[in-house]
């Protein structure tokens, strides 16, 4: 009986910070679909997706400009704090754009090895099998939508990365209080590990009214 | 039974014995028997006796007839009759005498009889006692004799429970061995385990003197950036202070309209000063932040050291566990030590239920022994009590014999006496014989004694071989019993042990349960978002989707600032060519003046970088947009009187003929509304307009038509 061994790639602390951040512009590309939010309407219409496959699934892509620029400028810093040993946790806010009130909240909490940051060591592990988990995580994502509460009121957007307190404030970061909701429902998804980065996936949200009833 | 009074023989010996009395008493008066009475005689009873005497008949006669031949003869007769007489009265005398000591002898004999009876009857009923204590005895013998055996046979039970005691203790002392060499490798494993603790404080407190250190640098740092700040500011302060006297002195010496700008200036300078007292709040707050920061890592530090030990008390009680190499094989651990607890203390509960009964049996073979002894010794003294009424029995018949016997030989005459002596020596013969069958009694009693002696002597020795084996049994069952005191201790000992290891379990259990909790509650805090301000800072990217306007606000804002620090700085020059000592301000006012100028330098750099940026941008966007659709797109942000932002777009064909062609659209919120204008109310488009946009809602639809019918226009023409 033949034997299936995966052959491991080597990964570099670049290399890991890259799929980290990549993930995070996917994962911030699906999560509005699993919360079921219309986009601001007429701004972002669904016609301006576009359908890509990635980490075997079929995903949809925003084409707008405006959007693309704001993830391409949030995953290039996230991969310097990320090449650094910085970052710490990144979490995707969606408040309402009326009252500002804290809907949900996209946890991601991201574990470094130091040993990598400081000698510059690189590690081995399979790109399917980092693939693979990012594909469970994507797939849960996808299947929030289940259980999340229906978003019908106009939501925006918010992206918090939590970093070590000797990083510098780059010009398009401000510091913030840590958005929290009170009295939250909770729900851990998977995880990947890169063996250079760990990124859990914990998704908060606010209990639906009908729930609390 | 036991016959008091005896039988009928006694008297029918006691009339034999009288009968044969009587001729030996009688032997020295001859009753004569007259076989013809003689009739004659009647008249003269009072002289009739007995004895036939043939010379007084002729008395007799002769009285009658008065005869005087025989007279001489009869004085002799008469003096012999009066002799006669007298010796009969004699001999009447002596009779009664005689007779007086028979009825005497009698008396006695009747006496000693009686006596003789009791003393045969209390024989009687000696001899039954010792039947019935024989009997006593030889049962009390048999019952020892049981005894005895039931004894041996409990010694060797005994015997064999001492051998199974004594496997018992050697598997104890192996168990105590094994026990003790898994006490020498645990204290082994506790010494390696107390150097790796060692080893590992000393490298947690290194960490901690390293964070230690950086918190005092970091609080260093923070010092220094404050007393910077406070420099900074205090700078500010006074530089603020003598421009304010610059301007107070400008101010004398300037007119109205200097006054005025120098008003406006001072102005300037007040929100300078401001803005640098706010930045001065600011940095005020950051270093409370950081004292406080600095309280909390102190408190985060005792915390720290707390957990280190309570990992250290953890770990070490985790290794000290054997078998246990992670946290997940404790719960498999503490079962099969609460197993082996409840085994043991299984064992230890048959082996106290054994020696318990060992005990009892003990004692009850101790009180039976005891019970034996006094049944021995009460036996002892009975027998020897029994042995002295037998020797008092034979004394008292002693006695009697010889009080009987000297009796019968003073005071007899002879011819009677020598019927009193044969009546007499019957009667001593008769009394030494009932003296003798006494003493034969007793010689058969005092036999029977000494088998009851030497039973007793036998059942003595056979009672001191068994009280000597009885006592071997004792020692050896002391000894046993002080192993199985220390047996006992050293059980304890265990259970002592074990109550630790359980309640050390126990302790564990809570701990782990009392981690699981924190774990549980760390996870809980961290999908919370809870996170510490000390290592952690959070950061909010920026929406740049409305980066256009808040950089407009912005470029705005830098505008006015630039406006203001170049009024600023023309000021400052005016008053610099005006006034003449001053020469230190100026340097000073012309170092705040380089700072100024590189900001405003690089807000200059910066502003035209967005520009440039935002004008290659929309510029493309808007050439796309015109490539792609076909129309110029000119957007304008407009408010309305209410104060809703509108944004207004102008569209201008590519295909179109003059300038007047141009549409017009108004959106908000969402919402594109066709505004009307020259172009739009022309007919054709007018119509177009109603088409598209008002009945099927579509401007794409209208704005492609009017491109198609311009683009038709123009290609035939």
């Amino acid at each position: 009986m033949a034997s299936k061994t995966q052959t491991k790639d080597i990964i570099t602390i670049k290399g890991s910070a890259a799929i980290v951040s990549e993930f995070f512009s996917y994962a911030a590309n699906r999560i509005p679909f699993a919360s079921s939010i219309l986009y601001n309407r007429g701004v972002y219409p669904e016609e301006s997706f576009t359908k890509v496959k990635k980490y075997g699934l079929p995903m949809l892509l925003t084409q707008d400009e405006g959007v693309k620029s704001f993830l391409a400028n949030l995953t290039s810093q996230l991969s310097q704090w990320l090449e650094a040993g910085k970052l710490q946790r990144v979490v995707l806010v969606i408040m309402s754009k009326l009252t500002s009130e804290v809907l949900e909240r996209w946890n991601f909490n991201i574990e470094t090895d130091a040993e990598v940051v400081e000698q510059g060591v690189s590690r081995e592990k399979s790109d399917k099998e980092i693939m693979r988990e990012i594909q469970v995580i994507m797939r849960q994502i996808a299947s929030c939508v289940t259980y999340l509460p229906c978003l019908d009121d106009p939501c925006v957007f918010d992206v918090l990365a939590y970093t070590d307190m000797d990083v510098a404030v780059p010009f398009t970061w401000i510091e913030s209080d840590a958005k929290l909701i009170k009295n939250p429902q909770m729900v851990k998804l998977h995880s990947f590990d890169t063996k250079i980065h760990k990124v859990d996936t914990l998704v908060s949200y606010k209990n639906d009214e009908w729930d609390e009833q | 039974m036991i016959l008091r009074t005896p039988p009928v023989q006694r008297k029918r010996r006691a009339s034999s014995a009288l009968d044969h009395e009587s001729p030996v008493s009688d032997r020295r008066l001859v009753v004569y028997e007259d076989p013809a009475p003689v009739a004659s005689h009647d008249h003269s009873d009072q002289l009739v006796c007995t004895y036939q005497c043939r010379q007084m008949l002729g008395v007799e006669i002769g009285q009658g007839t008065g005869m005087d031949s025989a007279f001489p003869v009869k004085s002799e007769v008469m003096d012999a009759l009066s002799l006669a007489e007298k010796q009969v009265i004699d001999y009447q005398s002596r009779v009664e005498t005689l007779e007086q000591n028979l009825t005497r002898s009698e008396e006695e004999r009747k006496r000693f009889k009686d006596h003789l009876d009791f003393v045969e009857q209390e024989l009687a009923a000696s001899k039954g006692r010792e039947q019935a204590l024989q009997q006593q005895l030889l049962k009390e013998v048999t019952e020892f004799q049981e005894r005895f055996k039931n004894q041996v046979k409990h010694s060797s039970e005994l015997e064999v429970q001492l051998r199974k005691e004594a496997d018992l203790r050697r598997c104890a002392e192996s168990s105590a061995t094994a026990a003790k060499d898994k006490v020498l490798e645990l204290e082994k494993k506790a010494r390696h385990i107390l150097e790796s603790s060692e080893r590992e404080k000393k490298h947690l407190q290194k960490e901690i003197s390293y964070f230690q250190d950086e918190g005092k640098l970091s609080c260093s740092r923070i010092s220094a950036e404050l007393e910077r700040m406070k420099m900074k500011a205090d700078n500010a302060m006074k530089e603020s202070e003598l421009l304010k006297k610059q301007m107070e002195e400008v101010r004398e010496q300037l007119n109205e309209e200097a006054e005025v700008r120098e008003a406006r200036k001072l102005k300037s300078l007040h929100a300078n000063t401001e803005l640098l007292k706010e930045k001065l709040l600011e940095e005020k707050g950051r270093r409370e932040k950081a004292e406080a920061e600095i309280i909390t890592l102190e408190e985060v530090q005792m915390n720290a050291e707390k957990l280190e030990n309570e990992l250290k008390i953890w770990k070490s009680l985790v290794n000290m566990i054997p078998g246990v190499l992670c946290f997940d094989d404790i719960p498999q651990k503490f079962a099969s030590l609460q197993k082996e607890a409840i085994d043991s203390t299984l064992k230890v509960g048959e082996v106290t239920a054994q020696l318990k009964e060992l005990e009892i049996a003990l004692e009850s073979e101790n009180l039976c022994r005891q019970q034996a002894e006094t049944q021995f010794a009460l036996a002892k003294e009975k027998a020897e009590d029994l042995v002295l009424e037998v020797k008092r029995l034979k004394l008292m018949l002693i006695l009697l014999a010889l009080n009987l016997t000297p009796n019968y030989f003073d005071g007899y005459a002879k011819p009677v006496e020598s019927a009193v002596v044969g009546a007499v020596t019957e009667e001593r013969d008769r009394l030494s014989k009932h003296a003798v069958t006494p003493n034969k009694l007793r010689i058969v009693d005092t036999e029977g004694a000494t088998v009851n002696a030497s039973l007793l002597r036998e059942l003595e020795s056979s009672l001191a071989a068994k009280e000597e084996i009885i006592k071997a049994f004792e020692s050896d069952l002391h000894k046993q019993g002080e192993i199985i005191n220390r047996q006992h201790d050293e059980l304890k000992v265990l259970n002592e042990n074990l109550n630790n290891e359980a309640r050390r379990i126990k302790s564990l259990e809570r701990e782990s349960d009392r981690l699981r909790a924190e774990i549980s509650l760390l996870e809980s805090k961290l999908g919370h978002g809870d996170y510490s301000t000390e290592s952690t800072k959070v950061l909010r990217m920026v929406n740049t989707l409305n980066i256009d306007n808040e950089t407009k606000h912005t470029i705005e804002a830098l505008r006015s600032e630039l406006e203001k620090a170049k009024a600023k700085l023309q000021a400052i020059e005016e008053l610099k060519g005006q006034s003449e000592a001053g020469n230190l301000i100026d340097a000073q006012i012309s170092d705040k003046l380089a700072q100024l100028k590189g900001q405003i330098a690089t807000l200059e750099k910066r502003e035209e970088r967005y520009k440039a940026v935002f004008a290659e941008k929309i510029s493309v966007f808007r050439r796309a947009c015109c490539s792609l659709f076909g129309y110029k797109i000119v957007m304008d942000d407009q408010q309305r009187p209410n104060g809703i932002p509108v944004t207004r777009f102008t569209l201008q064909s590519i295909y179109a003929q003059s300038d007047d062609e141009k549409l017009d659209f108004e959106y908000e919120s969402g919402n594109t509304n066709i505004l009307v204008n020259g172009y739009t109310s022309q007919p054709e488009i007018s119509h177009q307009v109603e088409i598209f946009i008002s009945k099927m809602n579509s401007i794409p639809a209208f704005t492609a038509n009017l491109t198609m019918e311009s683009f038709n226009k123009r290609t035939l023409s």
